[in-house]
């Protein structure tokens, strides 16, 4: 992979995080409400005491001026206090990320896992029955908004068969080995929400990809050369298939953050999505800014990663 | 095969040995510890009393602290609290409380005046704002020893038996905070908290819940309870799921939509606890700020009656609360029964949407020209409303939709603007809008509701800067009547007063809606009365008097897959994983 590849990619992944700073830092200001006379309304303030608090937190210098200490108290890693709990964005953020970090990662890797083997498989032996019933099977989900499905399964699986619990990380009674247990019994439903609105995305993608790449002439080749057929799938078909959904894969890392927040609002999963989801509905600006910041870096990040692991497998990116 | 069928094998066998083990370390409860396990939408915001933010908060520090005067069980009415009781000179700008002698800290520090005579002073020295309102007229606090607070005040005043809704903190705990940022007073976070009610907060995590273990010192009868667990849901179908299947005992502040689906169920008793807020249609009349723009016509009497006419409050009722609510009528709440006028029926403002056009017609406000909306004879302008309506208020978004049909009927367009409580806040900074649909809720003792409609206090708390001089002559006099009958005739007469005048329509009184399960636990103490709050609220008594069914232990477990279910799939997916490794490398040999 050549260096300016990689050094264009970094130095547009750079621009875009500051884009994403300024976009986050000015959107949050132009809103209605006032974040101050949200707390006056609950809490009986009179002018002084308002004007105080706006001082407090900086909301009474200028603009620019504001965007200047925002952009060096990021840098710092200070994040910000939340105007509603009065304790740093950081903190918030930090309990939350793992239970997020837990249910996206396990989840994605699932859906990934067993979409791309369902694509491959369908893909392989196109039109058989097996292609054909996971074909509408993950359209339908595909289609299926996640909160309607969550809804569906705790429904049934935690009211009315009562197999898991109905939401939650874990019961407070437990503590040693069996608070994994517990976790693993929390997470059951949530995840299985999450794989099956996902895995239909993964398969189909694969699959298409796939159905490309059978007709091209090495693999025809490979064939008249009396290669295996599994072998002319797993060596010459599946690895030049794979590159569409590899990139897919690492952009749903990304966005999968946000398509958290319904299931985590669901199964009362407390994580990044379940605050943000809060944070929202406060006006808890420190808090909403900090989480559209994360997300937005998680993106770019994953579009670097996806981009750079790209020149790497595929040396024909790199020279472009 | 022969590969994977090797693993399955090893993996079972794993979980044969380790499956007795995990199944052991799931029983860490102590069988004897009795927890009641209470479902909330509302997270806890902030665990200080000095912070308090939202519902949960305050739940929390009722169960922890106690007051100086306590609200009582009945009727909210002053009863001995921390202090058995506190006499007013005969002036009465000196108040001599008695505190009780017995009370201990849950450090086990002993309570004394001087612990009371702290919390007042911090409250008024560093401006705390939810309380500092119980402190008028500069007052002084004098500790001449353990069991004795005087509280002098500059002019007589019934301040000290309001009860001020204040919870008492331990100054051994809170003294170094004294004099500090208010910033750093409203973040502190003592946990495990030192309080002298019946629990204190033990553990809180973030979006989960929290848990409040029994005081030891605690003063009052021994809790059957030993512990409260809170978990928060996200949503409410999930928490009401949870009711039914048994894995809390209680859960508060159900939406109307899903209680429905509780009433009837076997095991499960609801409580629509008596109104302690009410949603408001406030009128603007100017006076806000420069922004400030009213429409003229709304100043005449004759439009709000007839608009107050124009409104169906039992549709409002069972539309926006499916039926949990009543129509309402003046501003002082039910549950502060004592001092609540109810309005008879043959004297209220009847629902009469004919009567309102005939009214209308009668003073002028005719369509002129003929587009369905009468215009004001006085400017020509036609009755456009603008009206704001918080969506975090329930029923408030629903209700305007509503009234915006009535007074439709009656030739009054009305512009409805959902908004988010702090965008109504900024229509109330300005007092760019007519009328807007609100909530207020506030003390069991009326002044503080009754003083919003005083004139000194527009822009300060005031909706619409309504101003009337005999109506604060009348508030002047009911603060300065030291007879409680007395000035509950006032107090009355103020209602009926508001009610004619119309500054403001109570639209209805919603109701709090818990349910329970009465397999689990009983002998709760709900207040106000029979029909009030479960849980903790105004006062601690319910979680003292609640105990178990059959006064067994009642600690119910999680539902989920016991442990060996978990490992003997970890296994089995393991052992396919490893025995597609192994064909694979076997297959590429071949190859």
């Amino acid at each position: 992979m050549s260096r300016r590849y990689l050094t264009r990619k970094v130095l547009h992944a750079a621009l875009t995080l500051f884009g994403v700073l300024a976009f986050n830092f000015f959107l949050f200001r132009v809103m209605p409400g006032d974040p101050i006379g949200l707390l006056t309304r609950s809490e009986r303030l009179t002018d002084a005491d308002v004007a105080e608090l706006r001082t407090a937190y900086g909301l009474d210098e200028p603009m620019p001026r504001q965007f200047v200490g925002y952009l060096g108290d990021v840098a710092r890693g200070d994040l910000g206090v939340s105007l509603r709990t009065a304790v740093p964005v950081s903190t918030l953020v930090g309990e939350r990320v793992w239970p997020t970090a837990l249910l996206v990662g396990v989840g994605t890797l699932l859906a990934t896992v067993l979409g791309v083997l369902i694509g491959i498989k369908g893909g392989w032996r196109r039109g058989s029955v097996f292609d054909t019933s996971t074909l509408y099977g993950s359209l339908i989900l595909y289609s299926m908004p996640e909160g309607w499905l969550g809804m569906l399964l705790l429904m049934t699986f935690a009211g009315m068969l009562g197999w898991f619990p109905v939401g939650g990380f874990t019961t407070t009674e437990t503590s040693g080995l069996s608070t994994i247990v517990d976790v693993a019994n929390h997470l059951f439903l949530p995840c299985l929400t999450l794989v099956l609105g996902y895995i239909g995305e993964y398969a189909i993608v694969m699959r298409s990809a796939l159905l490309e790449t059978v007709n091209e002439d090495y693999i025809l080749t490979a064939k008249a050369k009396g290669v295996p057929e599994h072998l002319v799938r797993r060596r010459h078909a599946v690895p030049n298939a794979f590159l569409p959904t590899f990139t897919l894969i690492f952009m749903s890392f990304g966005y999968v953050l946000g398509g958290a927040i319904v299931i985590e609002a669901v199964y009362s999963w407390p994580g990044l999505g379940q605050l943000a989801f809060d944070s929202i509905n406060q006006l808890d600006y420190p808090v909403i800014q900090a989480i559209f910041l994360i997300t937005s870096a998680m993106v770019i990040v994953f579009n670097l990663a996806a981009d750079v692991t790209y020149g790497l497998i595929d040396p024909r990116v790199s020279h472009v | 095969m022969r590969h994977v069928a090797r693993f399955v094998v090893l993996g079972s066998l794993l979980v044969t040995v380790l499956a007795p083990a995990l199944g052991a370390s799931a029983q860490t409860d102590d069988a004897s510890e009795v927890v009641l396990r209470v479902g909330t939408v509302q997270d806890l915001a902030n665990d200080n009393p000095f912070g308090v933010v939202g519902g949960a908060d305050w739940g929390v520090a009722t169960t922890e602290y106690d007051m100086l005067l306590k609200f009582s069980d009945e009727d909210l009415s002053p009863s001995p609290g921390l202090a058995t009781g506190c006499e007013p000179s005969t002036d009465h700008m000196t108040w001599t409380c008695s505190i009780r002698d017995d009370v201990t800290w849950s450090d086990g520090t002993p309570l004394t005046s001087s612990d009371i005579a702290f919390t007042f002073r911090f409250i008024i020295d560093n401006k705390i704002p939810a309380y500092r309102n119980y402190f008028p007229y500069a007052p002084t606090f004098e500790t001449p020893n353990d069991t004795t607070l005087i509280w002098k005040s500059q002019q007589p005043t019934f301040a000290p038996d309001l009860p001020p809704w204040v919870y008492i903190v331990p100054e051994h705990v809170w003294a170094p905070y004294d004099g500090r940022d208010r910033k750093e007073i409203r973040s502190a976070s003592i946990i495990p908290a030192v309080g002298s009610g019946p629990f204190v907060l033990t553990d809180w995590r973030r979006g989960q819940g929290w848990t409040m273990e029994r005081n030891p010192h605690f003063w009052g009868e021994r809790p059957a309870v030993d512990r409260i667990e809170y978990r928060v849901f996200d949503n409410q179908e999930a928490m009401v799921q949870a009711l039914k299947n048994g894995e809390i005992d209680i859960a508060d502040a159900i939406q109307p939509s899903v209680f429905r689906s509780l009433e009837g169920l076997p095991d499960i008793a609801t409580q629509e606890v008596v109104s302690d807020w009410w949603l408001n249609l406030a009128f603007n009349f100017g006076g806000q700020g420069p922004d400030a723009d009213p429409l003229p016509a709304l100043e005449d009497h004759d439009v709000r009656e007839a608009i107050a006419m124009a409104i169906d409050k039992q549709e409002i009722v069972d539309k926006a609360y499916l039926g949990y609510a009543d129509p309402g009528d003046t501003i002082v709440r039910q549950a502060s029964a004592y001092w609540h006028l109810d309005i008879p029926s043959d004297e209220e403002i009847p629902y009469d949407p004919e009567g309102a056009n005939a009214l209308l017609d009668q003073a002028g406000y005719a369509d002129t020209d003929g587009d369905g909306i009468r215009e004001d004879p006085s400017t020509g302008d036609a009755l456009r409303i603008r009206m704001p309506a918080s969506e975090e208020t329930t029923g408030a978004a629903e209700a305007g939709q509503l009234i915006v049909g009535y007074l439709g009927d009656v030739g009054i367009e009305v512009n409805l603007q959902p908004a988010s409580d702090a965008k109504m806040n900024d229509h109330w900074g300005a007092g760019d809008f007519d009328m807007y649909i609100w909530y207020w809720s506030g003390d069991p003792d009326p002044d503080y509701q009754l003083s919003v409609f005083t004139a000194g206090l527009c822009a300060v708390w005031s909706d619409g800067c309504w101003s009337d001089p005999r109506f604060d002559a009348m508030y002047e006099e009911q603060r300065a009547t030291f007879d409680r009958e007395q000035r509950r005739e006032i107090v009355y007469e103020m209602q009926r007063y508001l009610y004619d005048e119309i500054p403001a329509i109570v639209l209805a009184y919603p109701k709090w809606l818990e349910a329970y399960r009465t397999d689990r636990f009983t002998n709760w103490t709900p207040a106000p009365g029979a029909d009030g709050y479960l849980l903790p609220t105004y006062n601690y008594t319910s979680v003292v008097t609640v105990r178990p069914v059959g006064g067994t232990s009642s600690a119910g477990s999680s539902p989920g897959l016991p442990a060996w279910v978990w490992l003997a799939a970890a296994a089995v997916i393991a052992a396919i994983v490893a025995g597609t490794v192994v064909r694979g490398r076997r297959r590429r040999d071949v190859a």
